[in-house]
């Protein structure tokens, strides 16, 4: 189980993030929206300590951490409990597929070397990625290099698998190939956030959406609620704006 | 006509003046040795943004990318004593060779340590954050993820370092070290007949700055391996890309002795 609570964040004089609590089962996926601007990468950065949090209290599991009195220490104990894939993917440019996927197995977890090649072999033939086991990331596509960052985030078998936004820097026919490997493994019961703007695929795959703006959960509920009958006045414009701008598109 | 053009004095020179390469080898493998570590250790501060610090590495790389290798090698040459005998450190009896070493391995050091720091520079933040993510604490981050790619990034302007130090062993002669440049002189002067002494000496350099090119060459390629594309249309357009830019990148540098430190984009 996740649990943040009262979770603050400012740069500067800015509060982007004013306060949020949010809980998450185990094996739950929570799709969270919001315009742009409204703090959900700060929120998903906060969660891993990417951004330190002026304020409030993380749980991952059995770990829990208050950010007034965290130490190095506690920071990586929190990290090693959650993994992230990233926008713009991230993978480490001199690294192969493989040597991605493993990395934080080997120089983390102290996995030995064969143990974690035949489990990295597994997982990138999982997300379709068997043949490329030796490319280098700029020998892949768009959609292979984050289905590697999928492949790196499972790999660490973390409490909790962050998505920031995993298919926006993709082309649209890429998008597609991402979207059903994150499906597939949410059916395996791993935890999830997921920032994203496909609202097709948060209807589907989420059993659990939060709309952000402003720096604080507007509203919260299962997708056919949230999405089907919004309470919040901003819920409902968000959603209308984004659903007419969808459709227009097609 | 006693002192007229004969290139036989040309191969005659040249194995004399080679009995000298093993002076101008240690110069070159000592200032770059001393520059590598020193230039390390300059370019932290800046990296890490240590308040002080920073401003005297900040001071120490412009006085030895601003003021003349000669000027330097004079300075310390006469100067360094000086400063000692204030401390009662008597340093008279040093041989002229190691201030020689000490004053071309602090100005390297200027140089490495800009490079270090563009290099460093020029790896993309968001995959020290996935570093992170991934668990790993800032050091294993650091020598991980982050010094392979500075490398990769650092050698064509190291491989332009480590020839332009080469070259600039010459100086050397100017304190009476007997490396080539040194030992050119002298032969020249015996035999009267400098145009073949130099000409020589300009063909060792030559051939040493080549082979020097060629070497780093092979370690840029191996280092950076994962920048290519490999058995496709695009590989063999991406090899005769790299190739051209290496040749400019060689006859750029023998003309112009170029140590600027090149921008990296993120
Ligand atoms: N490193 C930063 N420094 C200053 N402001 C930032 C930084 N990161 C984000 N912000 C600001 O915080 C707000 C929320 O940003 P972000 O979390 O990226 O929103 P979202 O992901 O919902 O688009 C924005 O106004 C953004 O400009
Ligand atoms: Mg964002």
């Amino acid at each position: 189980m996740i649990k943040l609570s009262g979770i603050r964040k400012s740069f500067g004089r800015h509060e982007v993030l004013q306060g949020i609590d949010l809980t998450v089962n185990k094996g739950e996926v929570v799709a969270i929206l919001g315009p742009s601007g409204s703090g959900k990468t700060t929120l998903l950065r906060c969660i891993n300590y990417l951004e330190k949090p002026s304020d409030g209290e993380i749980r991952i599991g059995d770990f829990s951490l208050d950010v007034r009195h965290a130490g190095k220490k506690d920071i990586y104990a929190l990290r090693q409990r959650s993994a992230m894939v990233f926008q713009q993917y991230n993978l480490f440019s001199h690294k192969t597929a493989l040597e991605n996927v493993i990395e934080g197995l080997i120089v983390v977890k102290k996995v030995g070397k064969e143990e974690a090649r035949k489990r990295g072999i597994e997982l990138l033939e999982k997300v379709g990625l068997g043949a490329k086991l030796d490319a280098y990331p700029s020998q892949l596509s768009g959609g292979q290099q984050q289905r590697v960052g999928i492949a790196r985030a499972l790999a660490l078998e973390p409490e909790v698998i962050l998505f920031d936004e995993p298919t926006s820097a993709l082309d649209p026919e890429l998008v597609g190939e991402v979207l059903a490997v994150i499906r597939r493994i949410a059916k395996e019961g791993i935890t999830m956030i997921i920032v994203t703007h496909e609202m097709g695929f948060a209807q589907d795959v989420a059993n659990h959406v939060v709309f952000m703006d402003g720096g604080v959960i507007v509203e919260e509920g299962d997708p056919a609620e949230l999405f089907g009958n919004p309470k919040e006045e901003r819920t409902k414009q968000f959603l209308k704006r984004f659903t007419s701008e969808y459709s227009y598109s097609i | 006509m006693e002192y007229g053009f004969d290139i036989n004095y040309v191969f005659d020179f040249i194995p004399k003046l080679l009995s000298t390469l093993n002076i101008t080898l240690l110069i070159v493998a000592g200032a770059i040795g001393l520059g590598l570590i020193i230039g390390f250790l300059v370019a932290l501060p800046r990296l890490y943004n240590v308040p002080v610090l920073r401003n005297v590495s900040m001071v120490y790389v412009s006085f030895f990318r601003g003021t003349p290798i000669l000027i330097q090698l004079f300075l310390f040459y006469y100067g360094l004593p000086e400063i000692l005998k204030l401390v009662s450190v008597d340093i008279s009896k040093v041989p002229v060779i190691y201030f020689v070493i000490l004053t071309f391995g602090l100005n390297v050091a200027a140089y490495v340590s800009e490079t270090i720091r563009a290099a460093v520079q020029a790896v993309n933040r968001g995959q020290v954050e996935a570093a992170y993510a991934v668990g790993m604490t800032g050091y294993q981050a650091f020598t991980r993820i982050v010094l392979p790619q500075a490398v990769a990034i650092a050698i064509p302007v190291f491989a332009n370092l480590v020839i332009a130090m080469l070259k600039d062993t010459s100086l050397a002669f100017t304190l009476g070290v007997m490396e080539m440049t040194g030992k050119a002189q002298t032969l020249g002067s015996l035999s009267q007949h400098f145009i073949e002494t130099y000409i020589a000496l300009a063909l060792i350099y030559l051939v040493m700055s080549i082979a020097l090119e060629r070497l780093m060459l092979a370690a840029e390629r191996r280092l950076s391996r994962h920048l290519r594309r490999d058995s496709n249309e695009k590989n063999r357009f991406f090899t005769r890309k790299r190739k051209r830019l290496t040749l400019g990148r060689l006859t750029g540098e023998l003309k112009l002795d170029n140590k600027e430190v090149p921008r990296y984009e993120a």
